[in-house]
């Protein structure tokens, strides 16, 4: 999975594409692990490529926000597709996760 | 008229890799069976995680062991079959996930379950599991609110 990073100001962008499925769960969590343990505990993870997210893909995102947050950060999710939303939705992670409409709108919260 | 009742198959080894084939595959069917599109997406789902727990439960991580999907249907229903010959699904091991205490894991049964009107699991074999998903068509099937958890046989 090509996954793209980006530095905005204080915060940094995370944007995968392709799927987030069991295959690509552990790229992410090393990314995004990295980052954290690097001291960059404010992202912004941009969904807007992922078509297909999974429970390993989704176990990867809360996980990270839980380091993040610990780390007194936050993984601020954007851009999700009405089929990755969905699943989100069953699984309630909508309302426990920072969820946006656009990485603007994500950036936008942190400042 | 009564649509007939038509059947695919599907082979795939136990990769996390093989699963982009797999939804390919499936999804593909999906389409020729008439399955509306969100319907699709959320099969897409409930077929991936099982064969997600047959890769990590049912062979622990190990590579090149057999899963089979099967989709068939009718006007009143598609059904849909995901089978290992691995470690059999253990039903006392499961715990459903706390939603509230956001979990990092678990979630893949559960969407499973929420996803399947019916959802039933098959462990009185020699080797393995066979999970059946049955989604109704729009309209068909039993009232809204009878839907129940996992049955076993």
């Amino acid at each position: 999975m090509d996954i793209d990073v980006t530095q905005s100001s204080e915060v940094t962008v995370v944007a995968p594409k392709g799927d987030l499925d069991m295959a690509a769960a552990d790229q992410v969590k090393r990314t995004l692990t990295g980052l954290i343990g690097q001291g960059q505990s404010r992202l912004v993870m941009d969904l807007g490529g992922v078509g297909y997210i999974d429970s390993s893909g989704m176990g990867v995102l809360v996980a990270s926000m839980k380091q993040a947050r610990a780390a007194g950060g936050d993984v601020r999710l954007c851009g999700l597709q009405e089929d990755v939303r969905a699943i989100f939705e069953m699984t309630r992670l909508i309302k426990a996760m920072s969820v946006h409409p656009t990485r603007q709108e994500a950036l936008a919260s942190w400042r | 008229m009564t649509r007939p009742a038509a059947k695919g198959t599907f082979s795939m080894t136990s990769e996390a890799g093989e699963l982009v084939r797999l939804r390919k595959w499936l999804r593909e069917e999906l389409e020729g069976h008439g399955v509306p599109r969100p319907d699709q997406s959320n099969l897409l789902l409930a077929v991936g995680e099982l064969c997600n727990n047959s890769i990590q439960h049912a062979y622990e991580g190990q590579s090149g062991k057999p899963i089979r999907v099967s989709v068939r249907s009718s006007d009143e229903a598609l059904t849909i079959e995901v089978e290992d010959f691995g470690k059999p699904f253990d039903a006392e091991q499961y715990e459903a996930p706390n939603l509230e205490a956001v979990p990092d894991h678990g979630y893949g049964l559960f969407l499973v379950k929420t996803i399947a009107d019916n959802l039933s699991v098959d462990i009185a074999r020699e080797r393995g599991t066979r999970w059946t998903i049955v989604k109704y068509r729009p309209g068909r099937g039993p009232a809204v609110g009878t839907k129940d958890g996992v049955s076993r046989s």
